[in-house]
């Protein structure tokens, strides 16, 4: 696999440093009442094919609280987002 | 015209299937386990006693110390849910299901079968029985169908004519509006309260002040558009369960008794070798409650292995040891040929690839070609489960 340009430029630096892999990335999305989302990054979505939650590491002081969408864009694209419940905001993600 | 059948506290009813006894007594639908303390529906009797369903536990316990939390029963929900509809579709109508306890369906194609809407709207409700209490509102559209189903009592259809939709609507509550509480809460503090109130409000300035989600209220206060009702394909039944001589919760046994529910489902002659698009797995939990999670595949398949490998991740999410675990093929599509593969990648191809990351690592410096490792393939958190790590040789 070849990395970004930041994570190269940063392994180059350090040496061998590792990256997370999948890291989420900040998206814009707009929600509906229910916080479904209805645009991503500018894009209506289409259709919402699944949603789950994902609450880990609530014993520890960084506590995961998502709620996971897969949705289908208008553009035909399949993108995965989500709402972090416990830092706000939204996040596209890969491998979710 | 279009009808709309309701069945409120369609979850605790389900619910309450197991212990009937608990019908007549103050009950509540128990909070989610990991959800906020929040109660869902309450019976008639609780509610006489103060308790209202969206109350704080602590604070309904305090209001009516005799109360008795119901187990959630997703997987009963939803399979009463499925039985109501079922009996709608032999009656003839194509129903369009909008939540758990709402479905909407035209009238027009079956009312010269039934002699009518009135008695089509009865056959409607006959079909369903006595047992959910449902309730029937029909209009000329989709919002106006929900607002009269809200006001009609258990067992009655009440029908309201295009003429009268405007007075029909106008002394009833806000809380029919698909809006967040906030903005009620907007709404109340400009003493907005009936749909009639909000109707009658300029629809740009309800759009300045409250922004789409209001302007999209402002058109139902006002009846809604006349969207068609589109009948739902009914989905197959084709389903294979699995129950445990004693509760299981050790995952690997539950893997294990998943790939059997798999091959089980997948070999059953209903399927007629067509493929799966949709999947839900439930289980009756140890507890006395339910779990269950659906699914729909990126692509079609009928791979044992492929669906065993996108449900068993799910397996994880029981909340309790599990007394019987239920698979369902709840969409299938027609069969389609797959295209494989004509060349597998051979031992030339991965020298070559050796090759061009030496003229990217030459190019771009030490780092920039990464290998993908494994930390914690099994984490909840994606972002847990591997690292990129610099391969620099």
């Amino acid at each position: 696999m070849v990395a970004s340009s930041r994570v190269a430029g940063s392994a180059g630096a350090e040496g061998r440093v590792a990256a997370r892999f999948n890291a989420p990335r900040a998206a814009r999305v707009e929600a509906d009442a229910n916080a479904r989302p209805l645009e991503v990054n500018h894009r209506a979505v289409a259709l919402v094919r699944e949603e789950w939650r994902v609450v880990d590491r609530w014993w520890t002081e960084e506590p995961v609280v998502r709620c996971y969408f897969e949705v289908v864009l208008e553009s035909g694209e399949n993108t995965v987002v989500f709402h972090d419940g416990a830092g706000g905001g939204w996040y596209t993600q890969r491998g979710a | 015209m279009i009808a709309c059948l309701t069945i409120p506290g369609l979850e605790l009813k389900a619910a309450l299937r197991r212990t009937p006894s608990l019908a007549l007594r103050p009950a509540a639908l128990a909070p989610e386990p990991q959800g906020e303390p929040l109660l869902g529906p309450v019976t008639a009797a609780a509610e006489a006693a103060g308790v209202r369903p969206g109350m704080r536990l602590g604070e309904a316990l305090a209001t009516c110390p005799s109360l008795a939390l119901v187990e959630p029963d997703a997987a009963g929900a939803e399979r009463g849910w499925e039985e109501i509809l079922h009996a709608l579709e032999d009656a003839g109508f194509s129903v369009e299901t909008a939540s758990l306890g709402v479905a909407y369906f035209e009238t027009r194609g079956v009312e010269r079968l039934y002699g009518g809407l009135e008695p089509a709207l009865r056959r409607a409700l006959a079909a369903v029985g006595t047992e959910w209490d449902a309730r029937i509102g029909a209009a000329g559209r989709r919002f106006a169908a929900l607002a009269a189903a809200s006001v009609a009592r258990p067992g009655q259809t009440v029908v309201v004519a295009d003429a009268e939709l405007p007075q029909f609507l106008a002394p009833l509550p806000l809380t029919l509006l698909p809006l967040e509480r906030a903005r009620y809460e907007e709404l109340e503090a400009l003493g907005v309260r009936k749909l009639g109130q909000l109707a009658g409000l300029p629809g740009g300035a309800v759009a300045e002040r409250l922004g789409p989600d209001g302007r999209r209220a402002w058109g139902l206060a006002r009846g809604g558009t006349a969207a068609r009702v589109r009948g739902r394909r009914p989905p197959a039944l084709v389903a294979a369960s699995l129950e445990f001589p004693e509760a299981v919760g050790n995952e690997l046994t539950l893997r294990r008794a998943l790939a059997g529910l798999v091959e089980t489902a997948l070999a059953r002659p209903e399927r007629r070798d067509r493929f799966v698009r949709k999947l839900a797995l439930s289980a009756r939990l140890e507890s006395g409650g339910s779990w269950r999670r659906t699914l729909t595949l990126r692509e079609p398949s009928a791979d044992p292995d492929r669906i065993r490998v996108a449900l068993s991740p799910r397996l994880a999410e029981l909340p309790a040891p599990v007394a019987e675990l239920r698979l369902e093929l709840v969409e299938l599509t027609e069969p389609t040929g797959h295209q494989l593969e004509l060349l597998a990648a051979g031992a030339e191809d991965r020298s070559r690839l050796r090759n061009g990351l030496r003229q990217v690592r030459a190019s771009t410096g030490s780092g920039s070609v990464c290998t993908v490792v494994e930390v914690a393939p099994w984490s909840r958190v994606p972002e847990s489960r591997a690292l990129l790590v610099p391969k620099d040789e």
